[in-house]
């Protein structure tokens, strides 16, 4: 006993608990909180279909973001195979609640599960090719498995429904007739239910992932990204470690693409494989949210899928402003290249993101030191 | 002693174990329409060769993965597009002088354009972020996003049917077998750029200098050469080729379309990863497994033909980590 009461009095557990305290009134956690509540609300506040769908696909996205973000921030690794992933999980849901089983609570859970065990037997798979000479290795072969699995899942189509795709349906309360009445004003019906399922999911993924990169575990990733010979050096096996962050990415990937079929209720190649469009996606949000952050995913995703909703809208006003500027009409069309042109300027000059930028802004106010996490 | 047997006969080895490889499907296939398909995988492999040495040298020598690449592929066939366009009376005169001096111009026209837009890639864009693998990516991710956006911006979003002149459609008939014209043209263009490129490579001044940063990049400065210079050069020799890649594919495909380049940037990847980064004769060598084996797979097993160049390229990795020859040779 006594030793245990020497040791809590060394400055750096004193520092510890001194941060401990701090640490649930700081920004950091009251933010999260705000957000968090706002998600849960908004079946409340605003009941339409096109809101919930633009919630739910901001948290999905938030958390697919955050899982790709512990591989690319967190460990340095690119892989242009999270929309694989992602799809793979779809597919796997829809497998078993839509073509090849009933629905029921027991095949939807079985999916996510097989979700879980096919991405992580890839992710290994993957990894243990690729890790053993160059990171960049990783970038080109998941590019290239990602491509496969979208030219089979169109050929295979006696297996998975080429490209007219698989519809899902959903068992006991998530399915669209259920509907026990109205709480608080609010017709709680299966959508509302899977709203809400899929939201606590994502906050457990996420709570995985905080605590993932939270760890000592997370801090060796770091120095891995930072500096592979020194990690190295330092007597760990680098190996392991970029091995166990990539299964984790990919699993939780997995998962979320599990969620999203969930909530679609349709999986086609298009929608839940292509490479390039949700690629793209996935690197857009990460990047303007910030590497290395995991909360920037959700900074990421809502600015990304806001703006490409309200995008037609944004489009018309233009049209209307200045009718005659035909150049501009086209170059509005597309939007494709304005997110482009964002993208290399985010990289350029603003490396951080949003959430890494005001995590430094923040920490130079106070006149801390910096350390990018 | 294995060991040793294996390291002096490296290559020898490689090419042999190849060659026996792309004989087996003798045994399947009846001899025309293997002789056939063989030229037809050549051809493919030629081309593809064309985009992986450029993909292959920049990595080998800059250590930048360039995924502009595909974009830089497709903006070469546009502007040949563009070519036989403006030149259309000599595409469709029926004299192989006239057809020839429009494919040359067209040729001429995409390697410079292209050529010019990879130097300015490289200046404004990659040279923020040498040696650091990820930023790189990213921005010559970014790069292909724009570059391809302004190929739909002028010449529009959709397909287009590539004109092809005259002589060199339709084939010859030897003995029976049947040869596509424009294959043979592809891989004495293949033939061409290899010869020229190992040339350059084995022979100059500056090729010495390029071999010798791809072993090491930093000795090269310290004896005095301008790296950077140097790097500009390559990049826009790796545009040029790219573009050649991207104007031969698509007369060899009959169309071009915006989004053409990842495709085949997908194989350019596969066939660097299977020859080894950074080795121009290990680009030939992986251009020609993947055009091969494509062909004669999509002959014997249809479905399997998209998924036979990932197989291959992960038992080679599984045997050969680096891929099949060393960098710089």
């Amino acid at each position: 006993m006594a030793d245990i009461a020497a040791t809590e009095q060394t400055p750096v557990s004193m520092l510890r608990r001194e941060q401990r305290k701090k640490r649930y009134y700081s920004i950091g956690i009251v933010l999260p909180c705000l957000v968090l509540a706002m998600f849960a609300l908004i079946p409340f506040l605003s009941p339409s279909y096109k809101t919930l769908d633009l919630a739910l696909k901001i948290i999905i996205f938030a958390s697919l973001v955050a899982s790709f973000d512990i591989m690319l921030g967190y460990t340095g690794i690119l892989s242009f195979g999270h929309g694989m992933f992602f799809g793979i999980g779809a597919y796997c849901v829809a497998f078993l609640n839509g073509k090849y089983g009933d629905p029921t609570y027991f095949h939807l859970f079985l999916g996510l599960l097989l979700a879980v065990a096919v991405a992580c037997v890839l992710a290994l798979i993957v990894s243990l090719i690729s890790l053993r000479v160059k990171a960049i290795f990783f970038a080109m072969i998941t590019l290239a498995l990602a491509e496969l699995t979208i030219v089979l899942a169109n050929k295979l189509s006696h297996f998975t429904g080429g490209e007219d795709g698989i519809s899902i349906s959903l068992p006991g309360i998530f399915s669209a007739a259920f509907n026990p009445g109205s709480f608080l004003g609010l017709d709680i019906s299966g959508r509302v239910i899977t709203y809400y399922f899929i939201l606590l999911a994502c906050l457990g993924l996420f709570a995985l992932m905080l605590r993932f990169t939270h760890s000592p575990l997370g801090r060796v990733l770091q120095a891995i990204r930072d500096n592979t010979d020194r990690a190295e050096a330092l007597g760990y096996k680098t190996f392991y470690f970029q091995t166990l962050s990539i299964v984790l990415g990919c699993t939780v990937a997995a998962m979320t693409g599990g969620l999203y079929a969930m909530w679609v209720g349709y999986v086609n190649p298009e929608s839940t494989l292509e490479v390039m469009a949700i690629m793209l996606n996935v690197l857009l949000m990460v990047i303007i949210g910030g590497m290395g952050t995991l909360y920037g995913g959700i900074v990421g995703a809502a600015f990304l899928l806001i703006t490409q909703t309200f995008l037609p809208d944004l489009q018309k006003i233009a049209i209307d402003l200045f009718p005659n500027a035909s150049l501009l009409h086209t170059i509005l069309e597309r939007w494709l290249l304005l997110f482009g042109i964002l993208f290399i300027l985010v990289v350029i000059f603003f490396p951080k993101g949003v959430v890494g930028s005001a995590r430094e802004f923040i920490a130079r106010a106070r006149g801390e030191a910096f350390f990018s996490s | 002693m294995t060991e040793t047997i294996l390291k002096r006969w490296d290559r020898e080895l490689v090419i042999a174990g190849v060659a026996v490889l792309f004989l087996l499907p003798l045994f399947g296939i009846p001899p025309k329409i293997y002789l056939t398909l063989t030229i037809a995988g050549l051809a493919m492999g030629m081309l593809l060769f064309l985009v992986a040495s450029g993909v292959s040298i920049i990595l080998g020598l800059m250590d930048v993965l360039n995924f502009a690449h595909g974009a830089l592929f497709a903006w070469g066939a546009y502007v040949g597009f563009s070519t036989f366009k403006f030149l259309e009376r000599w595409v469709q005169a029926d004299s192989v002088l006239l057809n020839f001096g429009a494919f040359a111009a067209a040729i001429v026209c995409a390697m410079a354009v292209v050529a010019v837009l990879g130097m300015v890639l490289e200046r404004v864009l990659v040279r923020r972020v040498y040696g650091n693998h990820l930023f790189q990516i990213l921005i010559t991710f970014g790069a292909t996003i724009v570059l391809v956006e302004m190929i739909r911006v002028i010449w529009g979003p959709n397909d287009d049917v590539m004109a092809v002149p005259l002589t060199f459609q339709g084939n010859w008939d030897v003995f029976d077998v049947i040869i596509d014209r424009y294959r043979i043209i592809c891989i004495l263009i293949g033939a061409l750029v290899f010869g020229v490129v190992q040339l350059v490579l084995k022979k100059t001044k500056l090729g010495l200098i390029v071999r010798a940063g791809v072993e090491n990049r930093d000795m090269v400065q310290a004896m005095g050469h301008n790296i950077f210079l140097l790097f500009t050069g390559v990049f826009a020799v790796g545009a040029g080729l790219a573009a050649l890649g991207g104007l031969a594919m698509s007369i060899f495909s009959l169309q071009v379309y915006p989004d053409m380049g990842s495709t085949y940037l997908l194989f350019a990847f596969i066939v660097v990863i299977i020859g080894g980064l950074g080795s121009v004769t290990g680009s030939l060598v992986g251009a020609l497994i993947v055009g091969l084996s494509y062909n004669y797979v999509a002959y014997l097993v249809p479905w399997a033909a998209a998924g036979v160049n990932i197989i291959i390229m992960i038992i080679i990795l599984l045997i050969r980590p680096k891929g099949l020859f060393t960098a710089g040779k």
